[in-house]
C-alpha cells in the first residue's frame, strides 16, 4: 500500500510468550530483560538462541533469526549475561512523494528501531532476595534518501540519520515466604545518548519514559505457577505454567491492558521439554484484535509515541516462536533434596569451639534419586567460617529422608561479634563426591554477642582463658610479689598456698560489683575483669579459674540451681590442692571443708570450695562460706545426685 | 485467760514439735565438745542444746554423752550413747532411705570418677601445662593425724551399734579414704561390708567381701569368715 507502513518486530522467548508476566518467573539468561535479578537463578553457564517465524510473512519470509546469548553464575551469588539480539528491531517503510525539478518521485523513508545489545549482572543477598540492573542499547536509524537530476537521470544519494542511546533499569526479586516471589524492575532509570536526530526527525524519537512493572509469581506445587503483573504504562497479564513431569511444561498467558481494546489483547501459549542440558520450547502469540498488526498500517494511525517497549506494542504481530538453551558446567539432576532446615543453637563467640563437635541444627534431606545415596551436608555462614563445615555422610534410602546434623566450624572473627545479629547461613547437601552441591538452602542463625552467656555451666568453662597474657602476667605477678612467704611450705601444699595468696590479692583489688547489663547472661573475660577491676559472681568465678589455671591449679565450676527456686541459682569455684586424702589435714582437720575427688589426672585429691561473691572478705572467708555451702547444697541436700547440683571441671 | 491459755498450748506444741526434728544433749559427762558448721574450732557443749545437722560431737578419754535423736521411720525418738573417744558427725545420725543410700553412694562414684568430658564436645587444653612438681619446698607431709581418724572411726562403730548402717557403710568409704591404715585392718573392713549388708546393699557387700579375700595378711580364720558370708548372700 503506498500509505503503508510496514515494519519488522523484535523477539521473546517462548517460555515468556506463554507466561504472559514473565518478570517473577525469570530463572535464567533468556529474556533477562524483563527482570535481571533472575539471573542468580542459574546453576552455571546458560546459551541460548532464539527464533521466531512472522505471521504477518504468511510463512514466506521464514524464520527470523532473534538472537542469542549466554550467562554465567559465579562467586555463588553473582551474576553476568548478555544477549546479541539483531531480531530485536522495529522496522518502518515510510511512503512519501516528492517533486524533484518538477518531476514527482515516490520516496521512501525508512525507520528503523532496535535494542540489539544488552547485559546484566545479578547478586543475590539470601535464597529469597535479589538484585539486578541492566543496561540496554536502542538505536534509532532513520534513512531518508535524497534525490537530484544529474545528466537527466534521477539519482538517490543516502541520507541516514542515527541516535544511540544506553538505558538503565534496575529490579529485585523478592521470595517472603515459600512459593511466593515477587518482583519489581524500574525502567529508563538513567540512560546515556551518542548522537542525536535531526530536528526534522525529532518527532520520529522513541519515548524514554520512565515505567515501573511489579510482577507476582506463586507455586502452588512443584507442577504448578500462576504469575501476574502490571506495569504502571497500564500494561499487565497473568499466566500459568503446568509441569506435569518428565522435563515437560505447558503455559498460558493473557495479556491485559486498560489502553487497549478490547482489555485482553493478546494470549499467548507455549510448551517446553527438558533433556538433560537442554531445553527446547516453542510458543505461540496472538493478538486478539488485528487492525494494525499485518505488517502494514495506514500512515495516519502510525503512532510513535505508543511504542513503549520494543518487544511488545501496538504493532507486534502474531507469531510463533522457538528457542534452545543449553547449560553447561553444573548440569547433573540433583540427587538429594533440602526438605528443610532447623538450626537449634544460637552461636555464643565464648564458646564456638563446641559448635564443631555439637551440632548447630540439622537438615532434612530427601534422596529424589531411585539409588540408595551417600549424602553429606555442609554448613557456612560468610565472613565468620573459612570454609564450609562438612558433616558426615548418611546414606539414605531412595525418595526416602534423613535428618543430617550441621556443624560449624567458626573463625576467629565471630569473636569479634558485639552484639546480637541476625546472619544467613548457608546449608549444602551433595549426593556425590563432586564438588558440586545437589541443593541449597539459607537459614537465619542468631550470633550473639561475645559476652553473652547462654546459662549453662557447661557454656561458662569456655569464658576461662589461662593462656591470655593479661591473666598470665597478673598471676605471675602476685606470686613473684610472695614468693618468699611461699619458701618454707612443703611442696605438697604449694598449689593450696599459692591458689590462698591469689586469692587474697585479687580479693584486694577487685569489687564484687553486677555486670553492665546486670544480667546473668553476660559474662566479662577474666582480662576485661582485671581491667575494669570487678564483676559479679560470674565473671569472679571465670576470672579466678583463669588465675589458677594459668599456674597449674586444676578447677572447677559448681553450679547450684535450686529446684523450684531458679532465682537463687548460684556459681562457685573449686580448686585442687593436689593433696592426697591421706594429707588433708594439713590444710583442715574439718572434713566438712574439703571435698575428695579425682583430678585430671585420675587420682583422688583433696579439692577447696570458694565463694567469690565474699571475695573483699579474703580467702579464709570465701572458703568457710564456699565450704558451707557445698556441704549444705551436696552433701545434705545431696544436689549432685538429684541433678540440681553441677560440677563442671576446666582444666 | 483462755486466750493466754491457747497461746501456752500453741507454743508448747510448736516447741516440741521444732525438738521432735532435732538431735537433743540429754546428758554429759567428762570432756565432750562440738564442732559447728565448717569451722576448726570445737567449743564447749551443754545439756539441752539442740545442734544442727551441720555439727560434729566429740568425746574426749573420760567423755560420754547421750544424744536424743528422731528417727524417721517410725518417729520414736533414739537415744543414742557416745562412747568415749569418738567423733562422730551429726548429719550421719539419721536413717537414710534406700533411695537416699543409692544417691548418696552414686555421689561417691561421681566424685571419685569427676566429670567426664562429653566426647562430643570439645576439650580446651590449659596453655599453662606444668611437668614435673616442685621440689623446692620442704620435707614430705605426713599422713592425716591417725589419732582423729581412730576417733572418727569409733564414731562409725557407734553409728553401727546404733543401727544407722548406712550411714556406716559411708562414713566407712569416706575414712579408708582419708586413713588409709585403717582400711587395711580386717575387723573394719568386716565392720564396713556388714553395714552395706545389713543396709540391704546386697552387690556391694558382696564386692567388699570379695575384695577383703585379697587383702594381705588374712588369716584363714579371717578367710573362712568372709567366704562364709559371701555364701549367705549369694543364697539371698
Amino acid at each position: 500500500m503506498a500509505d503503508a507502513a510496514t515494519y519488522a518486530q523484535p523477539i521473546l522467548s517462548p517460555r515468556a510468550v506463554g507466561l504472559g508476566v514473565y518478570g517473577a518467573s525469570v530463572k535464567d539468561s533468556r529474556d533477562f530483560v524483563a527482570n535481571p535479578s533472575g539471573l542468580v537463578g542459574m546453576r552455571d553457564w546458560d546459551f541460548y538462541a532464539t527464533t521466531y517465524l512472522p505471521a504477518s510473512s504468511g510463512g514466506s519470509g521464514g524464520f527470523v533469526f532473534g538472537g542469542f546469548g549466554a550467562g554465567k553464575r559465579f562467586f555463588e551469588d553473582h551474576a553476568l549475561a548478555a544477549q546479541y539480539t539483531p531480531g530485536a528491531l522495529l522496522e518502518f517503510v515510510l511512503p512519501s512523494t516528492m517533486t524533484v525539478q518538477g518531476v514527482g518521485i515516490a520516496a521512501e523513508r525508512t525507520v528503523t528501531y532496535a535494542e540489539p545489545v544488552a547485559a546484566a549482572y545479578a547478586y543475590r543477598f539470601s535464597d529469597r532476595f535479589s538484585v539486578g540492573v541492566e543496561g540496554r542499547l536502542r538505536t534509532e536509524t532513520i534513512n531518508d534518501p535524497r534525490y537530484q537530476f544529474v545528466d537527466s537521470t534521477i539519482v538517490s544519494f543516502a541520507n541516514e540519520s542515527s541516535a544511540s542511546t544506553w538505558f538503565l533499569d534496575a529490579a529485585l526479586a523478592w521470595q517472603p515466604s515459600t512459593g511466593l516471589t515477587l518482583s519489581a524492575v524500574g525502567r529508563n532509570l538513567a540512560n546515556i545518548e551518542s548522537g542525536e536526530l535531526p530536528a526534522e526527525f525529532q518527532s520520529l524519537s522513541l519515548p524514554m519514559n520512565r515505567s515501573l512493572e511489579v510482577a507476582a509469581a506463586y507455586d502452588f506445587s512443584p507442577a504448578f505457577r500462576l504469575t501476574a503483573g502490571a506495569g504502571s504504562n497500564k500494561y499487565g497479564g497473568i499466566g500459568g505454567e503446568w509441569s506435569p513431569g518428565l522435563g515437560l511444561a505447558f503455559r498460558g498467558g493473557m495479556y491485559l491492558s486498560s489502553v487497549e481494546s478490547p482489555a485482553l489483547y493478546a494470549i499467548g501459549v507455549s510448551a517446553g521439554w527438558v533433556i538433560g542440558p537442554v531445553e527446547i520450547d516453542a510458543g505461540f502469540l496472538h493478538f486478539t484484535d488485528q487492525e494494525g498488526r499485518k505488517g502494514s498500517t495506514s500512515t495516519a494511525d502510525f503512532d510513535v509515541s505508543a511504542i513503549h517497549n520494543i518487544s511488545m506494542n501496538a504493532y507486534t504481530t502474531d507469531r510463533l516462536l522457538l528457542s534452545a538453551k543449553v547449560v553447561l558446567g553444573k548440569v547433573r539432576e540433583s540427587l538429594a533434596r533440602i526438605v528443610g532446615v532447623e538450626i537449634v543453637s544460637a552461636v555464643y563467640p565464648s564458646a564456638y569451639q563446641a559448635l564443631a563437635y555439637r551440632p548447630i541444627g540439622k537438615v532434612r534431606v530427601q534422596n529424589v534419586s531411585d539409588k540408595p545415596m551417600q549424602v553429606r551436608a555442609s554448613f557456612y555462614i560468610d565472613r565468620l567460617m573459612d570454609a564450609p563445615t562438612e558433616s558426615p555422610a548418611v546414606v539414605i534410602a531412595p525418595r526416602d529422608e534423613a535428618d543430617i546434623p550441621l556443624t560449624a566450624v567458626f573463625n576467629e572473627s565471630v569473636k569479634s561479634v558485639s552484639t546480637v545479629t541476625v546472619r544467613e547461613g548457608n546449608v549444602y547437601v551433595s549426593a556425590t563426591p563432586a564438588e558440586e552441591y545437589d541443593d541449597r538452602l539459607q537459614a537465619k542463625v542468631l550470633i550473639h554477642g561475645k559476652n553473652d552467656w547462654d546459662g549453662d555451666v557447661f557454656s561458662l568453662r569456655y569464658f576461662v582463658t589461662p593462656d591470655d597474657p593479661e591473666v598470665i602476667r597478673y598471676s605471675r605477678d602476685i606470686l613473684l610479689a610472695r614468693k618468699d612467704s611461699l619458701v618454707n611450705d612443703p611442696s605438697e601444699l604449694q598449689l593450696f598456698r599459692k591458689a590462698a595468696l591469689m586469692f587474697d590479692a585479687f580479693a584486694g583489688k577487685l569489687l564484687y560489683v553486677n555486670d553492665p547489663k546486670q544480667s546473668a547472661d553476660f559474662v566479662q573475660y577474666p582480662a576485661e575483669t582485671l581491667t575494669i577491676r570487678g564483676g559479679d559472681c560470674d565473671d569472679m568465678t571465670v576470672c579466678f579459674s583463669s588465675l589458677l589455671n594459668s599456674v597449674g591449679i586444676g578447677t572447677a565450676f559448681v553450679d547450684i540451681l535450686p529446684p523450684g527456686r531458679p532465682q537463687d541459682g548460684h556459681i562457685f569455684l573449686l580448686f585442687d590442692t593436689g593433696l592426697a586424702p591421706r594429707h588433708a589435714s594439713h590444710i583442715a582437720e574439718n572434713p566438712k571443708r574439703y571435698v575428695v575427688r579425682k583430678n585430671k589426672s585420675g587420682f583422688e585429691t583433696v579439692w577447696i570450695p570458694v565463694e567469690s561473691t565474699v571475695i573483699t572478705r579474703g580467702f579464709a572467708a570465701a572458703w568457710a562460706e564456699g565450704a558451707r555451702q557445698y556441704f549444705e547444697n551436696v552433701e545434705v541436700g545431696l544436689g549432685l545426685v538429684k541433678g540440681w547440683v553441677r560440677i563442671v571441671d576446666v582444666y | 485467760m483462755k486466750q493466754l491459755g491457747f497461746i501456752i498450748c500453741v507454743l508448747a506444741c510448736a516447741s516440741a514439735s521444732m525438738r521432735a526434728q532435732d538431735i537433743v544433749v540429754q546428758r554429759l559427762q567428762g570432756e565432750v565438745a562440738v564442732r559447728h558448721g565448717v569451722t576448726e574450732v570445737w567449743t564447749h557443749v551443754a545439756v539441752g542444746d539442740v545442734l544442727r545437722p551441720d555439727d560434729t560431737m566429740k568425746t574426749g578419754k573420760k567423755g560420754t554423752a547421750v544424744l536424743t535423736a528422731p528417727l524417721r521411720s517410725n518417729g520414736a525418738v533414739k537415744r543414742i550413747t557416745l562412747p568415749p573417744e569418738v567423733i562422730v558427725d551429726l548429719s550421719d545420725v539419721r536413717e537414710l532411705s534406700q533411695e537416699e543410700l543409692m544417691l548418696k553412694l552414686t555421689m561417691e562414684r561421681v566424685r571419685a570418677s569427676s566429670y567426664q568430658w562429653k566426647n562430643d564436645d570439645l576439650h580446651i587444653p590449659n596453655a599453662a601445662v606444668v611437668h614435673g612438681s616442685d621440689q623446692s619446698g620442704a620435707a614430705s607431709l605426713t599422713d592425716n593425724d591417725p589419732q582423729s581418724g581412730t576417733l572418727q572411726w569409733n564414731g562409725a562403730r557407734v553409728l553401727y551399734d546404733n543401727g544407722f548402717y548406712s550411714t556406716c557403710a559411708l562414713k566407712s568409704m569416706e575414712l579408708f579414704r582419708l586413713y588409709p591404715a585403717i582400711g587395711v585392718k580386717f575387723e573394719n573392713r568386716l565392720m564396713a561390708a556388714e553395714a552395706l549388708e545389713k543396709a540391704s546393699l546386697h552387690g556391694e557387700a558382696l564386692s567388699e567381701y570379695t575384695a577383703m579375700l585379697q587383702m594381705e595378711g588374712v588369716t584363714s580364720t579371717q578367710q573362712a569368715t568372709v567366704k562364709e558370708r559371701i555364701a549367705e548372700l549369694r543364697k539371698q
